[in-house]
């Protein structure tokens, strides 16, 4: 659902994607905050930033990081992704436990933990301001609400023709003066108090990652009843934070949630998260701060220098203080070291990549071609000089972090080897590039497409093959490669969902142009394993049908696979439980700080 | 006092020496006693003499070869280095050189389409008026109506991007200011008296404009060029910045384009070469174009 163009910028913090689809994965850079200390404030007190005005914590609107990052204080979903484990993994967090899926994937039954109360607050007028417990209704009711045409959500694509019924509850409710959410819909219904069940029209893969989402956030009826248009502006959910001050355009603080249900810091990590002591905590009862106060910062310049103060416990790095705080050999600058600021270095969920349009005669039939290409493009020189070797080169489509990702694998055909690459081209029927006429490659427009254009040129020239460059604008190069109207071109691609198949997909044959299939990729083999995968759960199976995929893909080469991007984040040496995570978006509540350490 | 005394000295001298000389003749005297015109001039050869050397491959051939890392800072160990490297490690200098074939070769096509269109529309609209200057007017009144990037912009996309659609979009709009100064000239010339002596002789209306009439008004054609020249190089500069202009070449806006994200990380040398290269010939040829009007107005003669 997501093409990036594949000319990344080293600044990512342009990142800040406001689309609907592009929410899920933008990189988390919600980060750091600082405000004066007052006497008051207690010890285990968070300082973070937002870098946006809040547009609400309303979750149906919640579609930008920082709105989402925020309602998802106050507000909880069925689902999360757990904060430690790599790959990616879901875990319950309203559920009490994964739901049930029927066999033919399409049914799909929670059942929620008991005693979840909802935040105490005046809306809650038969019980004189006490929170209620929170029941399956609820769900259904927050599901609705997601739906309803009238709130005009941009979040309704998770929902979109997916549930049974829900699309013509949501056509009647636009013709209809007051939406009529009494009205049942067969594909969300509510079987007991705690148990619901939510029909799918068709399998799919990813509902229960959408579930993740903030938008699918359960809030109760009377809040929204009782606020109206102010709801925007409150925050009444069953989270660890209780909203205590709002002031969308320059500072919110969140307290503990006194009536919050017993919640543990997870005891399990990934493979090396006891030696960073992000398990220290482990078994201890969230949220581990008493208050977080999150600054408005909508320049970076006055953030950076909040976080060069102590002010701020994590930051980005601005583009421009980029060489001032790395240094040439990728690592924290010294004076930022002697602080005890921590440099946090992950994979961004993503790849660059060219492309063979394997739909043209020239590379359809000839993969030695394609191979020699792929070896001649020397991927590290390019990090070096486009990403500050803030990248690393990609072996397959699948970026780490993900189910699928195989750190072992040394894909044969990217391992810059001149020498092979002209014995290949030669096999490949065009010895020293003779015979070959210029390939047509298709680049952006802007300074960067041009160099990375001829950065390429300069690769394949040195094997004696020759490029016709076209640069376009960002629709007319769409308009390119939805047509096959170039030879090769330069592309990207950020993933939904941390779910190997998201990647793969790129190469399934059905999904060729006008689909996302950008290389018309088309090998049976590799469309039977693709089917396959979808039918299995997530677990060693499906991961090793993915890596069977991986390995087809890799000596095919309808890619040369560019680079996953790496983001830098730094934190201060007493904010504990650091560690960066795409997909979940409530964990403030794992952040504790260390006043030992804060001077 | 003492302004009227040569004046009046000069208009003497001019009675005592009664110029035989043509209008050329005596421009190309003036010029010669002006040491700025000269000193552009002399600017200008050598920019053409770079073209053409760059051109036929003499100099600062191949000029992408690698020459040392990456931004190198400019030093004076080599002459590759004299203006620091790009970020594939390519000397600059050699860009620079390159940029100046680029540059010219887009001034002078320019200048070669342009002319003879805004010559010829411009002569015919004024000398023969009524409908056909009203038609070329109300042409001109609309080319020049949108905005001149923009114009450039759709002919560069109709013809496709390079260097040929470059001098060719240039080309279709540079034309205006020369037609509408040929028009002017035309309708004051057109009932002078040499004009009419002509027609009662039997001339027609192609030896009046051309025999009679344009050898008496092509002063403001060669001032016009340099104009022209001028605005082209700049337009040029403008459109490869833009990503408009020349592919896969040198050029002084596509290396202005790169210096956008050089500069930050305190790399200048680039922006520098073509910015300096750029001034130097844009302010030889406003100079020479100044110095070329004193030298050709018959009014200026004393």
């Amino acid at each position: 659902m997501l093409r990036l163009t594949g000319v990344f910028r080293f600044d990512f913090s342009s990142y800040f994607y406001k689309y609907r689809h592009l929410f899920l994965f933008t990189l988390a850079l919600t980060i750091g905050g600082c405000t004066p200390r007052g006497a008051s404030e207690p010890v285990q007190t968070l300082h973070l930033v937002v870098g946006e005005k809040l547009k609400g914590l309303d979750p149906v609107l919640a579609e930008d990081l920082y709105s989402g990052t925020q309602s998802s204080q106050a507000y909880e979903t069925l689902l999360q992704f757990h904060y430690l484990k790599r790959p990616y993994s879901l875990a319950p967090q309203l559920a009490d436990k994964m739901p049930e899926v029927s066999a033919d994937g399409k049914i799909y039954t929670f059942s929620l933990k008991k005693g979840v109360l909802f935040q105490d607050d005046p809306c809650f007028k038969e019980t004189s301001g006490k929170g209620r417990e929170l029941v399956a209704d609820d769900v259904v009711y927050s599901l609705k609400r997601l739906a309803d045409p009238k709130l005009v959500s941009s979040g309704w694509w998770i929902l979109d023709d997916r549930v049974v019924g829900l699309n013509a509850w949501r056509d009647k409710a636009l013709r209809d003066s007051t939406t009529q959410y009494q009205s049942e819909v067969e594909g969300l219904r509510s079987i007991d108090r705690y148990t619901f069940q939510i029909k799918l029209n068709r399998r799919s893969t990813q509902f229960l990652y959408f579930l993740t989402m903030p938008f699918a956030a359960v809030v109760p009826r009377e809040a929204v009843d009782f606020y109206g248009k102010e709801f925007l502006n409150h925050a009444v959910g069953t989270g660890p934070f209780r909203l205590q001050e709002y002031h969308p355009g320059s500072k919110i603080v969140w307290v503990r949630n006194p009536t919050y249900r017993r919640e543990l810091y997870p005891s399990e990590g990934a493979p090396g998260d006891r030696e960073a002591g992000l398990l220290a905590d482990a078994g201890k009862a969230l949220p581990l701060a008493d208050q977080v106060v999150v600054q408005v910062f909508v320049e970076q310049q006055p953030m950076w220098l909040s976080f060069l103060s102590g002010k701020v416990d994590i930051s980005g790095i601005p583009k421009d203080s980029f060489s001032t705080a790395i240094n040439p050999g990728h690592e924290l600058s010294s004076d930022l070291a002697a602080k005890g600021v921590r440099l946090v270095k992950t994979p961004a969920f993503d790849i660059s990549h060219l492309t063979f349009n394997m739909a043209d005669p020239v590379f359809a039939k000839n993969k030695y071609l394609r191979q020699a290409l792929s070896l001649a493009y020397d991927q590290n020189t390019f990090n070096e000089i486009f990403f500050n070797g803030a990248a690393m080169a990609a072996q397959g489509p699948i970026p780490p972090g993900i189910d699928g990702y195989d750190p072992s694998l040394r894909n044969p055909n990217r391992q810059f080897n001149m020498n092979k690459a002209r014995e290949l081209l030669a096999k490949a029927g065009y010895p020293g590039g003779k015979g070959l006429p210029p390939l047509e490659y298709a680049t952006l427009a802007g300074t960067l497409g041009r160099q990375q254009g001829e950065f390429t040129s300069k690769m394949f020239s040195a094997l004696g093959v020759n490029l016709n460059i076209g640069t376009y604008s960002w629709p007319q190069f769409l308009e390119v490669v939805k047509n096959k109207k170039a030879q090769m071109w330069e592309y990207g691609w950020s993933g939904d969902y941390p779910d190997g198949e998201n990647f793969l997909q790129l190469f399934y044959s059905k999904n060729a142009s006008p689909g996302q299939n950008d290389a018309n990729y088309s090998s049976p083999e590799f469309d039977r394993a693709y089917e396959y995968s979808l039918t299995l759960p997530e677990g060693r199976q499906r991961t090793e049908t993915y890596q069977k995929m991986v390995k087809i893909l890799v000596d095919d080469c309808p890619w040369i696979f560019g680079s996953h991007r790496l983001s830098y984040v730094l934190v201060q040496k007493w904010l504990k439980n650091y560690k960066p995570n795409d997909f979940n978006h409530s964990n403030y509540k794992f952040y504790r700080v260390d006043p030992g350490l804060k001077k | 006092m003492t302004t009227q005394v040569q004046t009046v000295q000069s208009a003497v001298g001019n009675q005592v020496h009664p110029t035989s000389r043509s209008l050329w003749g005596d421009a190309f005297l003036r010029l010669k006693r002006d040491r700025i015109a000269l000193l552009c001039i002399s600017i200008l050869v050598l920019y053409a003499l770079v073209a053409l050397l760059c051109q036929f491959g003499w100099i600062a051939s191949p000029w992408d070869r690698v020459v040392g890392s990456a931004y190198q800072p400019p030093n004076f160990a080599s002459i590759d280095l004299i203006l620091g490297t790009d970020l594939f490690g390519r000397s600059v200098f050699y860009k620079v050189l390159h940029g100046t074939r680029i540059a010219m070769s887009v001034g002078l096509m320019s200048s070669l389409l342009s002319i003879p269109v805004g010559v010829f529309l411009g002569s015919v609209a004024g000398y023969f008026g009524g409908w056909v200057d009203d038609l070329v007017v109300w042409f001109y009144t609309t080319v020049s109506s949108i905005p001149n990037i923009m114009l450039l912009i759709a002919v560069t996309f109709v013809l496709g991007k390079g260097l040929t659609a470059m001098y060719v979009a240039l080309g279709v709009t540079a034309w205006v200011g020369l037609a509408r100064v040929m028009r002017g000239e035309f309708i004051k010339h057109k009932s002078r008296d040499y004009v009419v002596a002509a027609e009662s002789i039997g001339a027609g209306h192609v030896a009046r404009i051309f025999r009679h009439i344009l050898p008496n008004v092509s002063h403001f054609v060669i001032i016009n060029i340099s104009i022209q020249f001028v605005s082209a190089i700049k337009s040029e500069v403008i459109l490869s910045f833009l990503g408009l202009g020349v592919q896969g070449q040198p050029s002084w806006g596509v290396m202005i384009d790169d210096a956008k994200l050089e500069l930050s990380r305190g790399v200048w040398w680039q922006l520098a070469g073509a910015s300096l290269a750029m001034f130097f010939v844009v302010l030889a040829f406003n100079l020479l174009g100044d110095s070329l009007r004193d030298a050709l107005d018959p009014k200026m003669k004393h």
